[in-house]
């Protein structure tokens, strides 16, 4: 499973991710900053286990064969809805539009090829670069959408929306 | 390059341990949010359970091997899960077992499973050594370590976090010290 934008390539996780992964787990730009390695792996593994479970899961963006982020679906067991998801691993390629070229992609993925009908991002509060890129998709906010994440937002996309 | 999910199954007299399907996912998430999984950090919540449940399998894809589902010969309904797990912080590789259903217990079959895991994993995954990580408190899986042959070994090194476990150590392969 692939899928080409004008300059990355979207594809499934493989094992040679593990290094890129792990250094972004690790650092302040992680979305649970703080934890350990064995933890880190956990996450890693769950994001394989993901595709089997499901049939679908989160690609990993490459630029050039380096592998910068992981993005789209995500829908594990205790969520209320499937969520799209875009991660870019290292602040160096931020404001190049990587993350707004791969999410574009999975949305019309997870229309397309996967069939939702709608979906939603959980976004912390002090993410205003995510939020930002959420406006961007043409998502709005949804106040009225039940969250896992305590005290995130919850922004929603639309099947047709174009940004 | 054949996938995991194409590894052969494992026969026992009793027994068939074969990879994980996402079928096995209802029995999986009922055990880790049952208080049967108590001596392994659970019971957890349902996502957290998936999680787990998603690291298992995953872990047949960074590795190529990993815990195998149980199930009676002839049946597909998962029992439990025994074998080889060696996540990315752990200082060696382990035999574990966990088995899912409380009218399981007393059968034999996790010892049965351990038995035919642990000779697979010193034999075609070619393994030098292999031990069990144990809750001090899990008198029931230190019973089935020692029948297993294995034994306490104060030397071993913990995986992180884990200090508070007892280590035991499985008889090495035939023929090697």
């Amino acid at each position: 499973m692939m899928i080409k934008t004008e300059r990355l390539m979207l594809r499934m996780p493989s094992n040679d991710d593990w290094p890129a992964y792990r250094d972004y787990r690790l650092s302040p730009r992680s979305t649970a900053p703080g934890e350990d390695i064995g933890m880190v792996w956990t996450l890693f593994a769950a994001l394989f286990g993901h595709w089997t479970l499901r049939g679908f899961g989160r690609f990993i963006a490459t630029l050039n064969g380096r592998a910068i982020g992981h993005f789209g679906p995500y829908r594990p067991e205790g969520h209320p809805e499937g969520e799209l998801t875009w991660t870019l691993w290292d602040a160096g390629l931020e404001g190049k539009g990587y993350a707004f070229e791969a999410t574009q992609a999975t949305r019309d993925h997870v229309f397309g090829p996967l069939g939702w009908t709608t979906s939603i991002s959980y976004i912390d509060p002090v993410n205003r670069r995510s939020q930002a890129l959420a406006s961007r998709l043409g998502a709005v906010r949804d106040p009225l959408a039940a969250c896992p994440y305590d005290g995130f937002q919850v922004w929603r996309h639309g099947k047709g929306i174009v940004a | 390059m054949t996938s995991w999910k194409d590894t052969a199954p494992l026969l026992t007299e009793r027994l068939q341990l074969r990879p994980p399907v996402p079928g096995d996912c209802d029995a999986a998430l009922a055990f880790f949010q049952s208080d049967r999984s108590r001596t392994i950090g659970g019971p957890s919540t349902l996502g957290r359970s998936w999680r787990i449940f998603a690291e298992l399998i995953g872990h047949w894809d960074l590795r190529g091997f990993g815990m195998w589902v149980v199930t009676a010969r002839g049946e597909d309904r998962a029992l439990g899960m025994v074998g080889p797990w060696f996540p990315g912080d752990w200082p060696e590789a382990e035999i574990g077992w966990m088995i899912w259903d409380d009218a399981c217990e007393g059968m034999g079959i996790a010892c049965e499973a351990a038995i035919a895991a642990r000779h697979d994993a010193l034999t075609r995954l070619g393994w030098a050594s292999a031990v069990s990580y144990i809750n001090p408190t899990n008198f029931r899986s230190i019973r089935l370590a020692e029948r297993l042959g294995a034994r306490h070994d104060p030397c071993a090194a913990f995986p992180p976090g884990k200090d508070a476990c007892l280590v035991y150590r499985h008889p090495a392969p035939e023929g090697r010290p």
